[in-house]
């Protein structure tokens, strides 16, 4: 009984603990000023519950400008890391797993380059093609953080498919393109759908490509960051929270599709 | 023939990480040795070290580094061991516990940067309703690099305790029933069966999350700005100030690809394999 209650006293410490930024979150951006920034030591319940925050720092440009930005370079990101990861996670679950494998390993280890390394070069390369502050060329960089995973999940999703099925479209005389379109791609539809979430979501949350490839006119997260260094507080709290909700609605559609075959599909082989 | 069509379909993703990661990586130490005029120099690094004080900026990353992991070690441990008992409202923790995977780095770092303020910040707020003391979190260097290591946990405790747990789930239950029958205590149980049964993975946590830990930048750049810098931050503010001579930020960032090599091979050779 008595380590029941220790256990129950860790629980909710733990959930404090995980809950409590969240929370200062909500009373920065629902409460009056004068009881958050304003105030020496801020209260800590919600005293004047006010949309006003909100709605200041979301009219007019300041907001639509980067949240477009955003949602362009998402997209994109999404589209090219399909268009790269579907041939290939094809590809890989087709040969044999000793050539496989070190190809995959290549690609995950793309993921421990720090992106301030890779991403100044990459800037330097950008001015003289010039794609330094566009919309393509931020997609293209942050695409190197989503196409691992993808890949990943896209040859999970194929080598979980019955080569069977391929062969007798094979048979029934269907070429490649018509096998891919008709047979594997439909059968394929959730793990592609769950990359490009993935993609879209990671390319929402990406700072460091944005911010050097991309510092002027760029994607929310770097507005939120110049907004609060520049003391711009309540417009950096707001966009921060309206920042957040794509991302716990899209989290919570992709429980559906990650139920962990597609990521174990192309172990077991 | 089937063989050569898929290589034909891996191959753009291959090329595109070749030109977007390894070609822009050794472009990054090649240049950083290149003088204007096409020489070799390291004159760079010469300047780094004596103007910028990498050394400082190298010791607080690896501040930072141990001390988060450490702090990040220790909650997921302790989040994961009360995570594998049964108990009303288990999976309501695990949706908490899980939270800030879901925020972006930036959000965090701003939300905690209005916590850890000295005038205004939520800390402050509950240090002083109960003990009746604030803290000013930004006084010395130390502190400061406190804060991002407190948020950077919280940030990524999640992903270690994920792990942790599910390395847990991997032990065989009658390990403990034999240990409890010899009768070795939860205490000893722990140290002499959860520990050795977990190497393995801890070892990969270690290494997923020790590199990012080296490579944090959203959150030290948002809490603390340059002051106390980090290497990423350094690299940062040489980046922009010197803009487009990038010769001494490539510089910074061959130490740090340096330090990520040296990192990786110790865990390596330390969790055996």
């Amino acid at each position: 009984m008595k380590r029941n209650i220790l256990l129950y006293i860790g629980a909710i410490v733990v959930g404090i603990y995980f809950l409590f930024p969240l929370y200062v979150l909500v009373l920065l951006a629902f409460n009056s000023p004068k009881y958050t920034i304003l105030k020496l030591y801020p209260s800590l319940l919600l005293q004047a519950p006010t949309l006003n925050n909100l709605i200041v720092a979301l009219q007019g440009t300041a907001f639509i400008d980067p949240f477009i930005k955003s949602l362009e370079t998402a997209t994109l990101v999404g589209l090219i890391t399909i268009a790269l990861a579907v041939p290939a996670g094809y590809g890989l679950s087709r040969i044999p797993g000793r050539i496989a494998y070190p190809i995959l390993v290549l690609l995950l280890v793309t993921n421990m380059m720090p992106g301030i390394v890779i991403g100044i070069p990459i800037a330097v390369d950008f001015i003289k093609l010039g794609l330094y502050e566009t919309v393509i060329g931020l997609a293209l960089a942050q695409t190197l953080i989503t196409l691992p995973l993808a890949t990943f999940i896209m040859q999970g999703t194929f080598s979980a498919i019955p080569s069977d099925l391929e062969y007798q479209a094979r048979i029934d005389g269907a070429d490649l393109f018509h096998r891919l379109f008709s047979v594997l791609i439909p059968l394929a539809a959730p793990g592609i759908v769950a990359s490009f979430l993935i993609s879209w979501m990671f390319s929402w949350d990406e700072f460091t490509y944005a911010i050097l490839l991309m510092p002027y006119h760029s994607t929310l997260p770097v507005t939120i960051y110049i907004d609060v260094t520049r003391g711009n507080l309540l417009a950096g709290i707001a966009f921060s929270l309206v920042f957040t909700i794509p991302v716990i609605v899209l989290s919570y559609a992709l429980q559906k599709y990650l139920k962990g075959e597609y990521l174990a599909g192309g172990l077991k082989g | 023939m089937k063989l050569n069509t898929s290589f034909f379909l891996i191959l753009p993703a291959v090329i595109y990480v070749l030109a977007f990661a390894f070609y822009p990586t050794a472009e990054a130490i090649y240049l950083s040795f290149k003088d204007p005029h096409g020489g070799f120099t390291l004159f760079y690094y010469k300047e780094l070290f004596s103007t910028f004080d990498a050394t400082g900026a190298i010791i607080n990353t690896v501040i930072v580094t141990i001390g988060a992991l450490a702090l990040q070690f220790i909650i997921g441990l302790i989040v994961a061991l009360i995570l594998t008992r049964e108990f009303f409202g288990r999976r309501t923790l695990l949706t908490i516990v899980l939270i800030p995977m879901g925020i972006a780095t930036v959000v965090a770092a701003v939300t905690f940067k209005f916590i850890f303020e000295t005038s205004g910040g939520y800390a402050n707020s509950i240090l002083h309703s109960l003990f009746g003391i604030s803290v000013n979190w930004y006084q010395n260097s130390l502190m400061s690099l406190l804060t991002v290591i407190i948020s950077d946990s919280w940030k990524n405790t999640p992903i270690i305790t994920l792990i942790l747990l599910s390395g847990m789930m991997s032990i065989p239950e009658e390990l403990y029933h034999a240990a409890a029958i010899d009768g070795a205590g939860p205490v000893r149980r722990f140290f002499y069966i959860t520990l050795p049964n977990l190497r393995k993975f801890i070892g990969i946590s270690l290494i997923l999350r020790g590199v990012q830990e080296f490579n944090i930048f959203a959150l030290p750049l948002i809490l603390i700005g340059y002051h106390p810098p980090l290497l990423t931050t350094l690299i940062y503010n040489l980046y922009q100030t010197t803009f487009p001579e990038v010769g001494l930020a490539l510089a910074g960032a061959t130490v740090l690809i340096a330090f990520i090599l040296v990192f990786v091979g110790i865990i390596l050779i330390l969790s055996g394999r």
